[in-house]
Formats: C-alpha cells, structure tokens, sequence
C-alpha cells in the first residue's frame, strides 16, 4: 500500500533549506505603484487564531460558548453575518469540543442558509457537522466548518452577491474576535494580547463594509457597525511594546460583544 | 494516464475526507488544477502528529514571465505557516517568498518538489499582523503561466 501510494504521491520533497532564497529580493517598496496585489482577501478563520493563543496554556473555550437564538427576517445583510457570526461559534465549540453546541450551530446553519439562497451546497456539509460532532470527529467537523464558509462564499459570487461574501466574512472574523477578546479579558496577558493587533485587517474590513452598496448597509445595526470598526480600528493596534493594553483588551471585548448581540437580536 | 488520472483523484481524496459527497473541482479549470498539484505537494505536511491545517480559502491567477504578484494576509505570532504554490510548466522555476509589513524578507524554511513547478515556503512570524507572499515567475520562460497557492497553518 505504502509503494502505491508512493507511486501515486508523484510530487516528492527534494530538499529544504532555512533562511533566504537566493533569487528573491531582500526588501520590496510597498508603495511601489507597480507592484500587482491579488484582490482576494482571507480573513484568518477564529481556529487559526485560537492554535496561537493555545500554544501558551489551554484556555477555557467552554466559557466562550453561549447559545444565543435569532429570528431571520428578509434583511440578507443582516443574515448574512448572521451567517459569519454562527459559523465563529462553530469553530469555538470544535476547540472547547463541545458537541452540542456544535450539533446547534449545524443546524443554524441550515436554518440560515435557506434565505441566502445557498441551501444546497450547505447541506451536505452541515449534515458531517451534525454528525461528526455526534461522534467527536473534530477533525472532520473543524474542515466541514471551512469548507462550509468557503463553498457560501463561492456560491455567493457565483451568483454575484458580493456585498454578502463581505459581510459573512466580517460577521466571521467578529465572532472570533469577540472570543478572542473575552479569553483575553478573563486572562490577561501582555504575549497573548498582540494576537489582536490587526489595524490592517481592520482597515481591509472597514473599506470592503464601507464599499458596499447603501442599500446593503441601511439602518441602525449597519450605523452600529461602522461605528464598531471605527473605534476597533483604533483599539486594536499594539504599543511600542508589541502589546495592548488590559484597558484597550476590555474595550474591544465589550464593543465587539455589543455588536454581536444587536445582530442577534436586531 | 490511467495512473495520473487516479494519482490525482487519490490526492484530493485524502484532502477531503468527504469528496464522494461533494462535488469534485472543474479539473479542466486550470486554475483548480493547480490547486490540485499543490495540494498534492501538500499531503505530506497535513499528516502525523505535527501536521498543519489547510485553509478552504486560495489564490490563483495568471502570471506574465518575469512579473511578480503579492497577496495580503494576516499571520498570527507563534503560529508556522507553510504556502505552496504551483504552476503548470516544468521550466516555470516560481518563487514564493514572504515579506513583512515594511517589505522585508521574512526568513523561511522553502522546499521544492520534483518537476520545478511547485515550490513552498513555511514561515514562522515573529509578530503579530499583515505580511506580504509574493509569487513571481522566472523571466526566461515564454509563457504566461496559471498558478495557485494554497497554504496551511499549525
């Protein structure tokens, strides 16, 4: 089995090397206007941020879980970082392996999807959620999480919904956000703190939100929301230190907690 | 080609575990091809007890010899990070590199594959915040080349 799947695996390591590749300069000018950026952004998926956080002591997940309801009305902004937001909760309940708040979140899902027009594609996935948490897969369940944000996404463009994409993917890096800052609240450090120095996300998030079309973004909850990043984005910028401040840590826990239960209750 | 063709098919299957239930990549959309190759390249990495976690999310796009292109992302301190990137031609020679908030180099582990056209490079940052991985193309090749990165976290 070994050699076939060696004669399979065509593409073999030759070799590796620490330090600096030859051919590759050694500094880039950023504000070279001849310079190609690819326009896609990534926003980090909260379990990228938790591994970091975790590499220094384990963290009380469990305490992050909290089962908030919501009522889906016809405003697909609205549910739409619902969606992000159900998701992030997905991803903390994979890393606290809760399995019933991960079964919940399958079923959110499903229960979300249907108004965003991306039913069919989500099912699949969340039906391995439901069931792989059942069974403890966390493994599975976390890629069934990924794949689920990433195949809305790519349903969304397919069917030229932009303006949703964006605003599940801040609902997403919210709900992580919020988490993040709640654990960091409850068990202050200077180290772990800098894990919420992201002035150029934030930048990047508050042009794709403000790029938005108005009618993607009428009403308080999206006034609220551009208020909310404003004031993050300048919170989460660290100090000389390379840290935030306990003072700042709290303030962006209790605005991005704000935020999260006017989506949900709104 | 019956052993490429199930070389390729084995690959993407151990990637996603669920990949009967779903609905397999436009193989003839070159740019899920290569996403494709890299992801083989990838395999080795994303198993045993120090494996890395690939990311849903990837790039791609078309390169003109000699060019260079530059994705933002947002790397996390203590975390290692491993990019590949792939490109159709054998002569392609790619490059991927990382490069920090103030353009500078981040010093990386890189690894290159049989065949020239996949090239990696894991990174470990030092802060918290934006980098920078930069994919170019050698400028002696004739082609424009298709190309996807892809990367994973642990």
């Amino acid at each position: 089995m070994m050699s076939r799947l060696s004669l399979f695996l065509v593409v073999s390591v030759l070799g590796s090397q620490w330090g600096f590749s030859q051919e590759a300069p050694v500094k880039i000018d950023l504000e070279d206007p001849n310079l190609v950026f690819v326009p896609d952004s990534v926003i980090p998926i909260p379990l990228e941020i938790f591994a970091s956080l975790d590499k220094m002591g384990a963290q009380d997940w469990g305490r992050q879980i909290e089962s908030r309801d919501f009522r889906v009305d016809t405003n697909r902004s609205r549910t739409a970082m619902l969606f992000g937001l159900v998701i992030s909760e997905g991803f903390i309940g994979v890393q606290a392996e809760d399995k019933e708040s991960v079964r919940r979140l399958g079923r959110d899902v499903l229960a979300l999807a249907q108004p965003l027009g991306v039913s069919s594609e989500v099912e699949v996935h969340a039906n391995a959620i439901i069931n792989g948490a059942g069974r403890g897969e966390w493994e599975n369940v976390r890629q069934e999480l990924d794949k689920t944000r990433q195949t809305v996404i790519n349903k969304m463009k397919e069917n030229r919904d932009e303006q949703l994409v964006a605003l599940v993917s801040l609902g997403g890096w919210l709900g992580g956000t919020e988490a993040l800052a709640s654990v960091l609240r409850d068990n202050y450090s200077a180290e772990g703190s800098d894990l919420l120095n992201q002035p150029d996300l934030i930048k990047q998030l508050k042009s794709d939100f403000n790029g938005l079309p108005k009618r993607a973004r009428r009403g308080d909850l999206f006034t609220q929301v551009s208020q909310t990043l404003e004031h993050l984005e300048s919170l989460m910028r660290s100090d000389d230190s390379g840290a935030i401040s306990e003072g700042k840590v709290i303030e962006i826990s209790l605005a991005t907690r704000n935020l999260v239960e006017a989506i949900y209750e709104s | 080609m019956r052993v490429r063709l199930s070389a390729l098919l084995l690959a993407f299957g151990i990637i996603c575990a669920s990949a009967q239930e779903e609905q397999l990549p436009a193989l003839d959309n070159p740019h899920n091809y290569m996403k494709v190759l890299a992801q083989k390249a990838a395999l080795p990495t994303l198993q045993g007890d120090e494996k890395f976690i690939l990311r849903e999310s990837w790039w791609s796009g078309n390169m003109e010899p000699g060019k260079a292109k530059l994705i933002q992302v947002q790397l996390f301190r203590r975390n290692s990070y491993q990019f590949w990137l792939a490109m159709p031609s054998r002569d392609a020679e790619p490059l991927i590199n990382v490069y920090d908030s103030e353009g500078n180099l981040v010093p990386s582990e890189s690894f290159d594959f049989e065949g020239k056209n996949i090239v990696s490079t894991m990174v470990q940052p030092e802060i918290t915040g934006v980098y920078y991985i930069r994919v170019s193309l050698k400028t002696t090749i004739e082609n424009p080349q298709d190309w996807a990165v892809i990367y994973a976290y642990r």
